[in-house]
């Protein structure tokens, strides 16, 4: 479904990427692990199109991807959610997920003269099943940034949702969570996946990495140094140095 | 010519925009203020030196006024939040100087004799040598000043920095005034030697003195001191080449519209150093 | 009602379309100090199609709106390439250069201005100002408005959840630029003869402070914010001479004591609250 092809990002002298090269399968869970700085959050933006590469082509279910706006990549079908949770600040919860639905409807000038859309009522009924999901409809009025911490998450990865997206770019979703929220966060996840969806994330936090993921991929360096199901990558040798020197560095 | 007060306004801008990342909109009516006050201690009979003096001094006090009202209380705000304000100070300013002055032109007084000759097609008077020769020297002092003194360092140290700058001892908020003190004066004695050729001053030349000056500043290079001096002259240079073989009436829309297509496609200016991220 | 209130009536409300059209650029984080600019364009095109073509006044206002609009657009292009001061400036930039070619354009009166538009009448004016009112009302609680927010909050994220932003940000500018043609439209066949100097950098920036100190979260601050700083140098003439420096004191001091603006989202949604449905702003 997404096939990255030896694909290169270099910022002035800084290589960032190196001839890169994945191949993602529809339905499965993917994973991108490596140290900080390997490149991977690189890689989720010059995938939904926020950077433009510097060699090499990105392909979703045969569409090029490098020569796209991000807002045309998200159309195809991809969402992602960010490293640093970025929710609309000033917009409430409900809003923030309704907004991601505007691509599934008219919703230009057209759309100021609308009340009863027929889309509409389809729309904020999925709107309220996901929040229900992810638990957050009770407080949908409040502003996105009050919520704690790992509820803005669960509202990141459900604006995401909002979206239909085909594959679902997750950046450290785990990240901050204690482990009764990790344990949730694979529940759900596996919920995303068994409907249909692919999904890719990036995370540091193992447990969450071998236990869900069908197949990891390794960054190091803007290289790829490993891919392989989780009981190879935990016996690789270039996996461990690259993990055990960063941390005696 | 005029071009090297527009140095003056330009560099006013820079020193405030460079120290203090922030667009003083209120500066070309400390400019008209500045005027007035050469004007007022004109016509009590003081001599022109020590009216340009003490407009400086007037025009400074006045500039740490804006900097009291409308940076400091908004510092932490929006960025956008002191711009807006100097709008609004600027606004207080033209209205108080309408109060005082009126806002009919009011004429400064003939004080000195002038020697006028001939340049090709350009008239030159002895003031002009006067105006070029005072805003030389003071663009010289300045330059110097920021480049050599404890406080020149210190402004430059807190523009690259504030929270560093603070950190290292330097007591942040009286570069702040002075940086304003110094805006202001510059823009002070510019208004007294516009006023001098102009001859005539409303309470609103300022808006239009400012925003060449703006101009000036942009073509220099935003944050740049030397650029706005060159800025200033290369506008009145052109000023002048535009009278002279084309119309006179189209003037400021050239220039506005050099400042737009600059700051469309060359925002960094002529001279422009790092882009000072807002 | 005598000419006198008639007049201030007037202004309030071209002054409170012109906070709107400053209002609509600034639901994308571009602040345009340059709408004189626009409002010139629409005074002079609708002036000339009255006075030199027979146009009828209604036409000639959208005809000189769309003219505005299709000038706020090419704006909005390069607008795109940059960002705070930057933008500010260059609007500004635009408003002067705009001043100082019908300055000097011949064919609409020059340094002369242009005399003889008229046909605009307090109901006329009013009438535009409530539809504007009545469309960013809806505006507000649409999908389209959401999607400006979200733009606003964060443009970054907000392409990644599918918006356009590049033809949101271009195409508030087409908007801002068309209310501003109206209210210059409407500027001129009230006053009966305009000049160049009528479209100042003065009036971009009071346009813009009505908006910053009425409140610039919502659209009812731009309205509010005209309304009160139109009434208040009337209000204040018992101040006789002092009162234009008043004024301009007030302007600072609102800016230091409440730069959020009269109406915070908070306040409009609390007065919603009583006054339910019309005023709110959330539309969940």
């Amino acid at each position: 479904m997404l096939e990255v092809i030896e694909v290169s990002k270099n910022f002035g002298g800084l290589q960032a990427l190196d001839c890169v090269k994945l191949h993602l399968e529809e339905n499965r869970i993917y994973g991108l692990i490596g140290p900080n700085g390997a490149g991977k959050t690189t890689l989720f933006n010059l995938i939904t199109g926020l950077l433009p590469v510097s060699g090499g082509s990105i392909q979703f279910q045969g569409q090029e991807l490098t020569s796209l706006h991000p807002h045309q990549i998200t159309r195809l079908g991809i969402a992602r959610t960010f490293q640093n949770i970025r929710l609309f600040p000033t917009m409430t919860v409900l809003e923030n997920v309704l907004v991601a639905q505007n691509i599934h409807t008219r919703s230009g000038i057209t759309s100021i003269f609308e009340f009863k859309a027929q889309g509409d009522k389809r729309l904020r009924g999925e709107a309220e099943t996901l929040l229900q999901q992810m638990g957050l409809w009770q407080k949908r009025k409040e502003i996105g940034s009050s919520l704690a911490y790992g509820e803005q998450r669960r509202l990141e990865i459900a604006r995401a949702l909002a979206l239909e997206p085909s594959l679902l770019l997750l950046d450290e979703p785990a990240a901050g969570m204690n482990e009764a929220e990790t344990e949730e966060l694979l529940d759900r996840i596996q919920e995303i996946r068994n409907a249909g969806k692919t999904i890719f994330l990036i995370e540091h936090d193992m447990s969450v990495v071998m236990g869900i993921c069908h197949y990891i991929y390794v960054l190091n360096f803007g290289k790829l140094i490993a891919q392989g199901t989780p009981e190879k990558i935990q016996a690789n040798e270039a996996v461990i140095e690259a993990y055990l020197g960063r941390e005696e560095a | 010519m005029l071009g090297s007060t527009y140095s003056l306004i330009a560099m006013g801008y820079t020193l405030v925009l460079g120290v203090l990342q922030m667009l003083n909109i209120a500066h070309g009516d400390v400019f008209m203020f500045g005027a007035f006050l050469g004007l007022t201690l004109a016509f009590l009979g003081m001599p022109l030196y020590w009216a340009i003096l003490l407009a400086m001094l007037g025009a400074g006090i006045i500039s740490i006024l804006v900097e009291r009202f409308c940076f400091r209380p908004l510092r932490k705000a929006h960025f956008l939040g002191p711009l807006l304000s100097t709008i609004a100070f600027g606004i207080l300013l033209q209205n108080v100087a309408t109060q005082i002055w009126g806002s009919e032109p009011s004429r400064y007084p003939q004080t000195t004799e002038i020697a006028q000759f001939q340049l090709g097609p350009i008239l030159i008077s002895s003031f002009h040598i006067i105006i070029l020769a005072t805003s030389l020297f003071l663009m010289i002092v300045i330059d110097q000043f920021v480049k050599r003194t404890r406080m020149g360092r210190a402004m430059r140290a807190t523009s690259e920095n504030q929270t560093n700058a603070s950190l290292l001892g330097v007591d942040i908020f009286r570069v702040f005034t002075f940086t304003f003190f110094a805006s202001g004066a510059l823009a002070g004695v510019a208004g007294v030697l516009t006023a001098l050729v102009y001859l005539q001053i409303t309470p609103f030349i300022g808006i239009r003195q400012g925003l060449i000056g703006m101009v000036a500043m942009v073509i220099g290079g935003l944050g740049n001191l030397r650029g706005a001096m060159i800025g200033g002259i290369m506008i009145g240079v052109m000023e002048v080449m535009n009278d002279a073989y084309f119309s006179a009436g189209y003037r400021d829309m050239i220039i506005f519209g050099i400042f737009f297509l600059f700051l469309m496609f060359k925002p960094e200016g002529l001279f422009g150093t790092t882009e000072r991220q807002s | 009602m005598s000419v006198y209130l008639e007049g201030v009536l007037a202004l309030m409300g071209i002054n409170i379309l012109m906070a709107l059209s400053v209002y609509a650029i600034l639901t994308t984080d571009q602040l345009s100090l340059g709408n004189a600019g626009f409002m010139a364009i629409g005074a002079y095109v609708s002036s000339y199609l009255t006075v030199k073509s027979g146009v009828p006044l209604l036409p000639a206002i959208l005809v000189a709106a769309l003219a505005s609009s299709i000038v706020g657009l090419l704006i909005g292009i390069p607008a795109l390439r940059v960002k705070g001061i930057y933008l500010v400036m260059a609007t500004l930039g635009f408003g002067e250069m705009v001043r100082t070619f019908f300055m000097n354009f011949e064919p609409t009166g020059g340094a002369y201005g242009f005399r003889g538009p008229s046909g605009a009448t307090l109901p006329l004016i009013y009438g535009w100002v409530l539809v504007t009112i009545f469309l960013f009302w809806l505006l507000t609680r649409s999908r389209l408005g959401r999607s400006l927010d979200a733009v606003r909050d964060d443009p970054e994220v907000a392409s990644t959840v599918g918006l356009h932003v590049t033809l949101l940000k271009i195409g508030v500018f087409g908007l801002g630029a068309f209310i501003a043609g109206v209210a210059g439209a409407l500027y001129a066949h009230y006053m009966f003869y305009i000049e160049s100097n009528n479209f100042n950098f003065l009036v971009s920036a009071m346009a813009v402070l009505f908006v910053i100190l009425g409140g610039m979260q919502t659209f009812w601050g731009a309205v509010v914010g005209a309304i009160i700083f139109s009434i208040l140098p009337e209000a204040l003439r018992f101040m006789k001479d002092w009162r234009l420096s008043l004024y301009g004191a007030v302007l600072v001091s609102m800016m230091i004591f409440r730069p959020s603006g009269i109406l915070t989202r908070e306040t409009v949604r609390n007065l919603g609250e009583r006054f339910t449905g019309i005023f709110r702003t959330t539309r969940s």
